[in-house]
């Protein structure tokens, strides 16, 4: 699969018009000749098939290439990025979660109406706000209480907080509608009416039975966050100015940087694919009755 | 549904949709006449007003007496560094309604010169009336928020549309045909749906000249949708024709000998359509928000043109966003309540079922 995303990727990315030497070929100052020896170089005057064989085995070897703008291996420039992204990414999945938790297990506890509206209320507007939006607004807050921006970039745990709270925005929309739906539902399970007549109290009814049959459904949202997490931050990162794999992806596309393109697209794709399988492993360990199936991990 | 249901549905959720209903077509309703609402011309520049807040609107003359119609009043810059504007209140201009403007084209065809409302009176010596304030340059920022609107929501429907067109075609052949087409092409669908979509859009567009003028940059822009947003809908699209060819008005409709292109597009697809129809709509606020990170990052529509997307760039001048954050950031509101007015209408069935990455938003 991998192959295949990166064969889609670098297709793309070799298809058409220019690459990071056509602006050097708008300069009046470097030559013709100059250009097309930077070409050989590169390798870039080589056809396309020749030139992917030549990715695909280096890449094989953990080799991505030099990245054209920062002048560094792509490898090791991807991979110290993606590890400030997961550090984002975590924290902001432990506070979607957090958050998801306390409200569902709040509603199912305290089965008030109100209750479930203000959570349905928070869903739609969860899922509704951009983090573009939301960034920008973030932005404009601590830049009217500090003066400067200086606080955002210094890197704090202020900032990275401020950062992973826009990040999970979108993402408890997606794990908050679920949780709560799920442990609604699984409420009114007979295994749940026995627990009960078993004499549990209710809190060890929903924690010990209830939820275990919630969890399932929010593993495969795990999954899927992990996706929304490494896109979302492309716009988080540039906004709110956190050295992550998206403030990279940006900077990598406007310096017209292919084979940092390349690394960041195989990289984020691939982590997203580690995500969904662990994701699935988790599922299997948490019901018995999948073990016995086939699953594709 | 019973009456009575029904009714009780109305009440609990009538009014929010209506209201939702209302706001789509109020966008509605300038995506078709931006240019007439728009008070100026989305590319005149005034160098007497850079940056400055909204014209104060006045009802009440400075002996105390009111006035019908609403006023405002010449403005002059105080403070060039902090860029305070003072009031001269010596002569009143009043607004109106239909007044005579820059000349524009209705409907894109049509050159006229009036404008839905404006500052009466010679256009060279009144001042100009700014509901939003104006940007860096002077250029006033409601009109342009209304033109960029207009640009986005057109372009975002048609590449919605063309990804759905695209997709659905895909999903079907690959759903009816089977086997060994069907694998390549759902793995081809995999791998697109692998690659978190804003980098994929991202690594899509570095593969094009960084500069396009405007009708290049909006094609451009609805290609990439269509390249990177088929994927969904083809999954969708095979997994409804893979259930519905097993039902028995297709063996029915094969009974009586049609062809199978016909139980394709005949039968099997009105089925199809209102689970489609519902997937497209949902697609919407996606590609409006990602035709609104690429101008932000200023690889979409580009300046002078003004983008949802590249009006925001000018929240990165970090004093001018302390100073006035609301009208800097009026084209997020706009996005934000487009957003919410969509998901309000049609319930993003993927925050339950596990649906398309959904990184943009």
């Amino acid at each position: 699969m991998l192959i295949a995303v990166s064969a889609v990727a670098f297709g793309l990315l070799s298809s058409a018009g220019g690459d990071a030497l056509s602006a050097l070929r708008e300069n009046p100052q470097v030559s013709e000749e100059t250009v097309e020896r930077l070409r050989q170089v590169y390798g870039l005057d080589r056809p396309l098939a020749v030139r992917y064989g030549t990715w695909v085995s280096a890449m094989a070897r953990g080799d991505m290439g030099e990245s054209l703008s920062f002048r560094t291996s792509v490898a090791g420039l991807v991979f110290s990025r993606l590890l400030n992204t997961l550090k984002l990414g975590l924290l902001a999945l432990a506070i979607a979660i957090g958050v998801s938790v306390l409200l569902s297990f709040a509603s199912v506890r305290l089965n008030k109406a109100i209750i479930d509206r203000s959570i349905d209320l928070i869903v739609l507007v969860t899922a509704s706000m951009p983090r573009i939006v939301l960034a920008l607004f973030a932005l404009a807050l601590t830049v009217g209480l500090s003066g400067s921006v200086a606080a955002i970039n210094n890197g704090s745990a202020a900032a990275m907080l401020l950062a992973a709270a826009v990040l999970s925005v979108p993402v408890i929309a997606l794990f908050l509608g679920q949780m709560h739906g799920e442990l609604r539902q699984a409420m009114n399970e007979p295994f749940v009416r026995y627990a009960r007549a078993k004499g549990l109290s209710e809190n060890e009814v929903i924690l010990r039975h209830a939820s275990r049959a919630a969890l399932n459904p929010l593993l495969t949202i795990f999954g899927l966050s992990l996706g929304a997490l490494i896109g979302g931050s492309v716009i988080v990162e540039t906004v709110l100015g956190w050295p992550g794999l998206g403030a990279l992806t940006v900077s990598a596309v406007l310096s017209r940087d292919a084979p940092l393109v390349m690394g960041v697209v195989v990289v984020s794709s691939a982590a997203v694919w580690l995500g969904n399988s662990i994701a699935e492993v988790l599922q299997v360990l948490n019901d018995r009755r999948l073990r016995d199936s086939e699953i594709d991990v | 549904m019973t009456g009575d249901a029904a009714k009780g549905t109305l009440r609990k959720f009538g009014a929010v949709r209506l209201l939702a209903a209302a706001v789509i077509v109020l966008f509605a309703i300038v995506v078709v006449l931006a240019d007439f609402i728009a008070p100026y011309d989305h590319t005149s520049q005034s160098r007497h007003a850079v940056s400055a807040p909204p014209s104060s609107i006045h009802f009440r003359r400075t002996d105390g007496s009111f006035a019908l119609r609403p006023f405002i009043y010449q403005r002059r810059l105080a403070d060039p560094l902090t860029q305070k504007y003072e009031e001269i209140e010596t002569k009143q201009y009043p607004l109106e309604l239909f007044t005579e403007g820059e000349s524009h084209l209705l409907f894109g065809l049509i050159p006229v010169r009036t404008r839905l409302f404006g500052v009466s009176g010679l256009a060279q010596e009144a001042p100009r009336v700014y509901i939003l304030g104006t940007d860096a340059l002077g250029r006033d920022r409601l009109s342009r928020l209304l033109v960029a609107v207009r640009f986005s929501l057109i372009v975002c429907p048609l590449g919605a549309a063309l990804a759905c067109l695209i997709g659905v075609v895909i999903g079907m052949l690959s759903g009816y045909a089977g086997r060994l087409p069907d694998m390549i092409v759902m793995g081809a669908a995999d791998s697109m749906l692998a690659m978190p979509a804003l980098i994929l859009i991202l690594a899509a567009r570095a593969a094009f000249p960084l500069e396009l003028p405007p009708t290049r940059a909006a094609l451009l822009l609805i290609i990439i949708f269509a390249l990177t947003g088929w994927a969904g809908m083809a999954r969708l699209t095979r997994g409804l024709v893979r259930s519905l060819r097993e039902k028995e008005f297709v063996l029915a409709a094969r009974s009586i000998g049609l062809t199978e292109a016909r139980i394709l597009f005949r039968h099997v697809l009105p089925n199809a359509a209102p689970v489609l129809v519902t997937q497209g709509l949902i697609l919407l606020p996606y590609f409006l928000l990602s035709e609104v990170a690429l101008s932000y990052l200023g690889v979409g529509l580009q300046e002078p043109a003004p983008s949802l997307g590249n009006m925001l760039a000018a929240a990165n001048d970090i004093t001018q966003l302390a100073r006035q954050p609301f009208l800097l950031l009026s084209p997020a509101i706009a996005i934000f309540l487009f957003v919410l007015a969509v998901r309000v209408l049609v319930p993003d069935t993927s925050l339950r079922q596990g649906g398309p990455n959904d990184e943009a938003r």
